[in-house]
């Protein structure tokens, strides 16, 4: 047996025994490599004549034909191997929690206001706002709301100390007299804010609460326009299936006025109706002081309190939840 | 008001069940609260006349007592444990297998069944029933005695409609005249379209009465009937009953019926004793500053100039309209009364009611204003019940009012144009419509004499005839409203009644087209944008009551200025928040509290500052002075800029995943206020960048805390809570906290937004990355060592980006090296090794000049 034959059995041997690519690039140095008994044998060329270096030159080729076959066929099966090693390794359990973290939430009252107003924005109204310490003369005097009348101790008004007749708003109506007071008609206007009144907390009473007031100001406007409006509202904010309903009612700063009841079914075939704002003809004492002729111009406002379409639509039962920021509240929604 | 429907009926036609009345009522204005049935379920219960009674021989406070039975006839024997009647009593007696209903058993349990049974050795049969069992009072104290002359033997239920319905209805502001049950059988026949009825009085008796003078407008008419051989005793079943329904306490028959007729009519009554009336005549007048009078309730009160009083010549007597004076009241032995019904102005009374604290039934109805037609028949109906009570006789009446009528006792005619009534309410009512709906509210509707358009109406004296007829375009109405209804005094208010009484329902639907476009404004949508980016960063938005004691933690530009309340709700709500800090802090403690690892909130809304706060200047440098409220004459109103504020605490969370690995950090806080800075900021203004400089605070970390400066003035805060502070707030530390005030950005967001930013050409060449490292003392800070670098490298300079702070032996005590890498490129060719040498040279050099040396 030539050296060669001797040879590329080692070699062959030591190739299927190479367990990984590394074992096996050390078996190509080991065999093929400048210091290997192949360089050996090679190195013998020159000492070979034409016949005899022709001879081992094609045992040479036949010895590398065979090397690079047998190496190629066990580089290739190691490196599967070794690739399926990694992607077995590289296995993950995607349904564990991902460890990023995730955006924080709005406020469900941030949510159910921008609902609202969007409703709003869509049929034309744009978005106003005031100050919550008010003036009295917008909060009250504007709004036809004289210092003796009833409807003001009804108010419950929370007074700001070291000034001459400064409040916390008791609603958003006063952002209707700066707007009417700064704008000409025609105006149509919805009034996303805090209001505030001296009631204790409980679970269905909060001192600071919000309100959407709405407003629209121009010729002819009639109570229709204030019935279509509200109604298209409740369509958009309740469902399609529901209705409306205006009962007679007492807004010092509207005449005629109303309280609005949404329709609603309950469990069991319940129908029944819920009170979810006030509203009414703008008083002509509310647009004469604030500029505007009432015998040119009429107009119509509404006030929904933000809290209660919350917690209706949500099955919210304590009004106290909306305040003390518990994250597992804030998350729910 | 509650109205019981026996009484209701009395006085207004109608045939509908509760149900039904209680829709009509709620969609006509009369705004139900409850229908309750005070004594249902009183069953088995009939009035008896106590025959013999003697002590319990077994128990002190029992008494062993006989009755009349059945018809009157024959004996019942009963134990009971009152004390207040005697032999000949009529009294309520509960047979065995009856009912009470106003018993509260020890298991919470309403009402109580009777049987026969033994007390201490002595059977009782039944009970003998207190006005609470009965749910005819409160009293609880006695059983019912009532008047002799109450039939025997009869069953409660026939001689009072037992646990009838009563109606509660809440009253409007301006509808004073649905605080009588008369006022609402009124507007119910109105809503009905049936017909009401008051009770029928006598006339007045000729006989004198006591003199009475009016020096004040404040009393338009003051009306009294003298009443003799009065005895004081119990009320009769019916009139306990309805006094009991309708919330008040009967007392004796005297006050028990003035303030039936009260009830009734809406006329508020009082009873002198008129033997203790001390001069021989009565004078109404204002009250003398400093005067003094002790009232019914045994309080003195002090009175002030525009009281009005009753005075005897001697005394004030009564405080008018509002509550009797003590030492006139009728007591036991009172035998002659005087009865007064006054007409007061509605603001006078209001405005003592209000000084005084002091609201009474009485108060409160002519505060509303009462109907000035309506004292004469409420006296009298008064007396009338007297004496047909056997309880008096009346031998004399005066009325004396004042002339010419005062303005407020008025109740002018109102000119209403049809036409506008239909424009307002889209409703095809013709003329002869809304005059039917008047007239069904007790108007009195005329046309008006002179047909012109309304712009003649309030000024112009020659109308009559002066349009000779001929055309007039439109008809207008005159309408006298009745003399109860002071709210028509409009065509608003005419054009309300037209609706309410045609009905709301009948409004059709339109919506309008609004000439307007909707949206929100630039600066509305960069709050928002605010909002986002407080979220995007983890943080849940919070809303907290704005209100803070003493102790708040200081915030942005803080100051001792404090918005304060004149009438807080508490002492730890005395103020308005001066920073939303506060209010974060403690939701970040009650999150604590309920175990939970970690939060963090973020709140946008209005911190409150007194008008001469130092952040009001600071702002104004930025903005100018628009962003300051005023009210209609231009005076300041304090002042509450938005902000937006964070704090967190605790470790990081996600939904069912919790980072052991780190906490929140000051970082993350800096992190969201930079970013809502730059973003809400005019875009590439170089003025508007907001600087950071570290500063110390009250309950701040000392090395942890810094200012975000916008030219020049501190607009935002940002650091961790001092170990002492999050200590004092039983938080784990480390609690950071931000806030950072967006007025500056919103106001100087103009009404069309900023200018669009323009695009910036992206360079093609390749890009060359350089990495430098600074190493300076620590006192120097990032910003300083970034902005020397960014100086020194020039135009070439595409991006910077830190990338690593180093402490430690190789860089030597008290100092720190900063590591960023550079982007550069040039738009006009490729960059070269020789291009990165010069810049790393000149960033040596610039190094150098700010003591800091480039690390090689």
């Amino acid at each position: 047996m030539s050296t060669l034959d001797e040879l590329r059995e080692r070699a062959l041997a030591a190739i299927a025994d190479a367990q990984d690519l590394d074992a096996l690039d050390q078996v190509r140095v080991t065999f093929t490599g400048k210091r290997s008994e192949l360089a050996g044998v090679q190195a013998t060329m020159r000492d070979l004549d034409a016949e005899g270096r022709k001879a081992l030159g094609q045992q040479l080729n036949a010895f590398r034909a065979a090397f690079q076959e047998a190496f190629d066929a066990r580089h290739h099966a190691l490196g599967e191997a070794a690739l399926a090693a990694r992607l077995e390794h590289e296995r993950l359990d995607l349904t564990l929690p991902p460890r990023r973290l995730p955006p924080g939430r709005p406020h469900l009252l941030t949510q159910v206001e921008e609902e609202m107003l969007a409703v709003f924005i869509g049929m034309g109204f744009r978005v106003a706002e005031g100050p919550e310490a008010e003036a009295g003369a917008y909060n009250f005097d504007l709004l036809n709301i004289e210092p003796d009348h009833p409807a003001r101790q009804e108010m419950d008004t929370i007074y700001v100390a070291g000034y001459d007749d400064v409040v916390l708003r008791t609603h958003t109506s006063p952002v209707q007299a700066r707007v009417m007071t700064t704008q000409a008609p025609p105006i149509a206007v919805v009034v996303p804010g805090r209001t505030y009144r001296a009631d204790a907390v409980d679970a269905t009473h909060s001192p600071v609460f919000s309100q959407i007031e709405g407003l629209y100001v121009d010729e002819h406007v009639t109570m229709a326009d204030l019935r279509g409006t509200l109604l298209a509202f409740a369509r958009a904010l309740f469902g399609a299936d529901r209705d409306i309903r205006l009962r007679p009612s007492f807004f010092p700063f509207t005449e005629p006025s109303a309280e609005v009841d949404v329709s609603f079914d309950g469990p069991g075939g319940h129908h029944g109706w819920l009170e979810i704002l006030g509203a009414g003809m703008v008083d002509p004492n509310v647009l004469e002081m604030c500029g505007i002729d009432p015998e040119r111009y009429s107009g119509f406002a509404f006030g929904i309190g933000i809290e209660r379409v919350a917690m209706l639509r949500h099955g919210v039962r304590d009004i106290r939840e909306l305040f003390e920021a518990d994250a597992r509240f804030l998350t729910r929604f | 008001m509650k109205l019981p429907l026996s009484w209701l009926k009395d006085l207004v036609e109608f045939d509908l069940g509760v149900e039904e009345l209680v829709e009509v009522m709620s969609l006509s204005g009369l705004e139900v609260e409850s229908v309750t049935a005070p004594g249902a379920g009183a069953a088995g219960i009939r009035t008896a006349r106590v025959l013999h009674w003697e002590p319990h021989p077994e128990a002190d406070k029992l008494r062993f007592v006989r009755v009349t039975g059945d018809g009157g006839d024959g004996e019942v024997e009963v134990v009971c444990g009152a004390a207040n009647f005697d032999v000949g009593d009529v009294v309520a007696h509960a047979l065995p297998g009856g009912h009470v209903p106003g018993v509260t058993g020890p298991d919470g349990s309403r009402g109580m069944d009777l049987s026969s049974r033994t007390i201490r050795g002595l059977t009782s049969h039944g009970m003998l029933a207190s006005p609470k069992e009965l749910e005819l009072g409160e009293d609880a104290g006695g059983i019912l005695v009532l008047p002799a002359d109450t039939p025997l033997g009869a069953s409660l239920d026939d001689l009072i409609p037992v646990g009838e319905p009563v109606i509660e209805i809440a009253v409007q502001a301006d509808r004073g005249d649905h605080l009588s049950v008369l006022g609402v059988a009124r507007d119910l026949a109105a809503i009905l379209d049936t017909r009401w009825r008051a009770p029928e009085v006598p006339d007045r008796p000729a006989g004198p009465s006591i003199p009475v003078a009016l020096h004040t407008d404040g009393c338009a008419s003051f009306h009294t009937w003298v009443l003799e051989d009065v005895t004081i005793g119990g009320s009769p079943l019916w009139l306990r009953q309805r006094l009991t329904q309708s919330g008040m306490r009967p007392i004796d028959v005297v006050v028990d019926v003035t303030n039936l007729v009260m009830l009734e009519l809406g006329q508020p009554l009082h009873a002198f004793d008129l033997d203790r009336i001390g001069g021989p005549s009565l004078t109404v007048r204002e009250a003398v500053d400093g005067e003094r009078l002790v009232t019914l309730d045994d309080v003195e009160r002090t009175l002030a100039a525009g009281d009005l009083v009753i005075d005897d010549a001697d005394h004030p007597v009564s405080l008018a309209g509002v509550m009797g004076g003590l030492d006139t009241e009728v007591v036991a032995d009172t035998r002659r009364v005087l009865l007064e019904a006054a007409v007061w102005e509605p603001i006078t009374i209001r405005r003592t009611s209000r000084r005084l604290g002091l609201v009474s039934e009485a108060s409160m109805r002519f505060e509303r204003a009462v109907d000035p037609a309506g004292a004469a028949r409420a006296v009298a109906r008064a007396a009338d019940l007297l004496v047909s009570l056997g309880s008096a006789s009346a031998t004399g009446s005066d009325v004396v009012t004042t002339e010419p009528a005062p303005a407020w006792s008025e109740r002018p005619s109102v000119r209403l144009d049809p036409a506008r009534v239909r424009g307002t309410l889209a409703v095809d009512l013709s003329d002869d419509a809304q005059i039917a709906l008047l007239d069904r509210a007790g108007a009195r509707v005329v046309p008006a004499p002179d047909g012109a358009g309304s712009a003649g109406g309030a000024g112009s004296a020659g109308g009559a005839g002066s349009a000779g007829g001929a055309g007039a375009a439109t008809s207008h109405l005159d309408v006298t409203p009745p003399t109860w209804r002071p709210d028509l005094a409009r065509q608003a208010d005419l054009t309300e009644e037209i609706a309410r009484l045609h009905g709301y329902e009948n409004i059709p639907d339109h919506l309008p087209t609004l000439p307007t476009t909707g949206g929100l404004t630039p600066s509305q949508r960069a709050e928002r944008t605010a909002r986002e980016l407080a979220l995007a960063a983890g943080f849940h938005e919070a809303k907290t009551r704005p209100f803070v004691g003493a102790q708040a933690i200081a915030g942005v530009l803080p100051s001792e200025g404090r918005v304060l309340l004149a009438n807080p709700l508490a002492q730890d709500a005395a103020a308005m928040r001066p920073s939303l800090l506060e209010g974060l802090l403690q939701a970040v403690r009650h999150n604590h509290g309920q175990g939970r690892p970690g939060v963090a909130l973020a709140e946008l809304g209005r911190c409150f500052r007194p008008v001469d706060d130092p952040l009001g200047p600071a702002l104004d440098a930025i903005i100018g002075t628009g962003w300051r409220w005023t009210d209609p004459v231009g005076e300041p109103i304090p002042l509450q800029p938005r902000v937006l504020a964070l704090a967190a605490q605790g470790r990081r969370l996600g939904e069912g995943w919790l980072d052991t690995e780190a906490t929140w950090s000051v970082w993350d806080v800096l992190d969201v206020l930079d970013r809502v800075a730059r973003r809400l900021a005019p875009p590439d203004d170089p003025s508007w960048r907001v600087e950071r400089h570290a500063i110390t605070r009250e309950g701040f970390h000392p090395g942890r805390t810094a200012a975000l400066v916008l030219q020049g003035q501190e607009i935002g805060v940002v650091g961790q809570l001092h170990p002492e502070e999050a200590e004092r707030r039983d938080l784990p530390e480390p609690v950071v906290v931000g806030e950072l005030l967006l007025e500056p950005f919103l106001a100087a967001t103009p009404e069309a937004g900023h200018p669009p930013v323009p695009a910036r050409t992206l360079v093609r060449h390749p890009a060359m990355t350089v990495d430098v490292a600074l190493v300076a003392d620590d006192e120097v800070t990032y910003a300083t060592l970034e902005g020397t670098v960014r100086q020194a490298v020039g135009p070439l300079l595409d991006e910077l980006w830190f990338f690593d702070e180093y402490r430690g032996a190789q860089v030597g005590e008290g100092r720190r090296s900063v590591a960023m890498r550079l982007r550069l490129q040039d738009p006009a060719r490729q960059l070269t090794d020789a291009d990165a040498e010069a810049v790393i040279e000149s960033v040596a050099e610039a190094a150098e000049a700010i003591g800091a040396t480039l690390r090689r």
